[in-house]
């Protein structure tokens, strides 16, 4: 599925779609940034809590296809601006990082 | 980074690549703070450089557009309550006393405190990766003084390279012992 079909589902709401058409390929999920990227692969969608800055570096590098931010975590409007310039997608989940998951294990 | 000793690898390697001669790496627990101090006499940086160096798309690196050491370990010293310090003097400018020196602070109690981990292999990783230079190793705790100056060892060892297995070996039996102590 793409990256903006997520961001239509239930639950989901668009923080930042600069590639909508990015179809998501797999799912990984961390919140230990180090880790994350080291194991995160090219066209994951990656569900995670952490909303440091830090984080949109985290995504260019591993080239996710989008950060699915979960359990309701806000943003600071720095970081969203930042993720515009960066060509970064980002999407908010209301659900659970589990829900988030399981309803994204059904389009896989 | 899961341990701290990992984050002490990543920064040691900055300073390496600043063309330092001598890294002196502290870490020093006292109460509930964990302070770790980075300093070299590496190339230093310039106030320019030095407002950008925690932004993670900065980068030393020629290869990639982010260099995520230092935000890492800003990121993870802030989250235990804790606070990281980037000091630099550039080289065009103290040509006699450059370098950067990198001070982290962690709150040890607070509950995403990351183990500081094994800082014995971190830095026999270190020597073993660059034998040509040198590095003072402190670790103070309430109960143990650890120490390990390459210097010294260089001088007993007259000429033998530091990355010959039987000296790494040595290295790290000579720090083991002394957490023992």
């Amino acid at each position: 599925m793409t990256v903006e079909s997520l961001a239509k589902l239930d639950g989901m709401t668009p923080l930042v779609l600069c590639e909508p058409e990015r179809e998501i390929d797999g799912v990984y999920i961390g919140d230990l940034l180090s880790w994350v990227m080291g194991n995160a692969s090219s066209g994951d969608a990656w569900i995670t809590i952490m909303s440091n800055i830090n984080i949109l570096a985290v995504a260019s590098l591993s080239d996710v296809s989008t950060i699915v931010l979960a359990e309701g975590v806000a943003l600071e409007e720095a970081v969203i601006a930042t993720a515009k310039e960066k060509g970064i997608n980002i999407i908010s989940s209301e659900l659970s990082t589990f829900e988030t998951a399981v309803l994204l294990s059904h389009f896989l | 980074m899961k341990e701290i000793s990992l984050n002490i690898l990543d920064i040691a390697e900055n300073s390496v690549k600043a063309g330092a001669t001598l890294t002196e790496i502290s870490v020093l627990e006292e109460n509930d703070t964990i302070t770790l101090v980075i300093k070299d006499n590496g190339s230093g940086m310039t106030d320019e450089v030095l407002k950008t160096v925690t932004n993670p798309f900065y980068t030393t690196r020629t290869t990639r557009k982010v260099g995520m050491g230092l935000p890492l370990l800003k990121l993870e010293a802030e989250m235990t309550e804790g606070s990281l310090t980037v000091e630099s003097k550039h080289i065009s400018e103290y040509p006699n006393n450059h370098g950067t020196v990198v001070t982290a602070v962690f709150y040890k109690n607070h509950i995403d405190c990351t183990p500081l981990g094994d800082v014995v292999s971190t830095m026999t990783t270190l020597i073993q990766g660059h034998p040509d230079i040198d590095f003072l190793f402190v670790h103070k705790t309430e109960s143990v003084e650890v120490c390990l100056d390459t210097r010294e060892i260089r001088e007993v060892l007259e000429g033998v390279p530091l990355d010959t297995y039987e000296v790494i070996k040595w290295i790290k039996e000579f720090l083991n012992e002394q957490y023992i102590n």
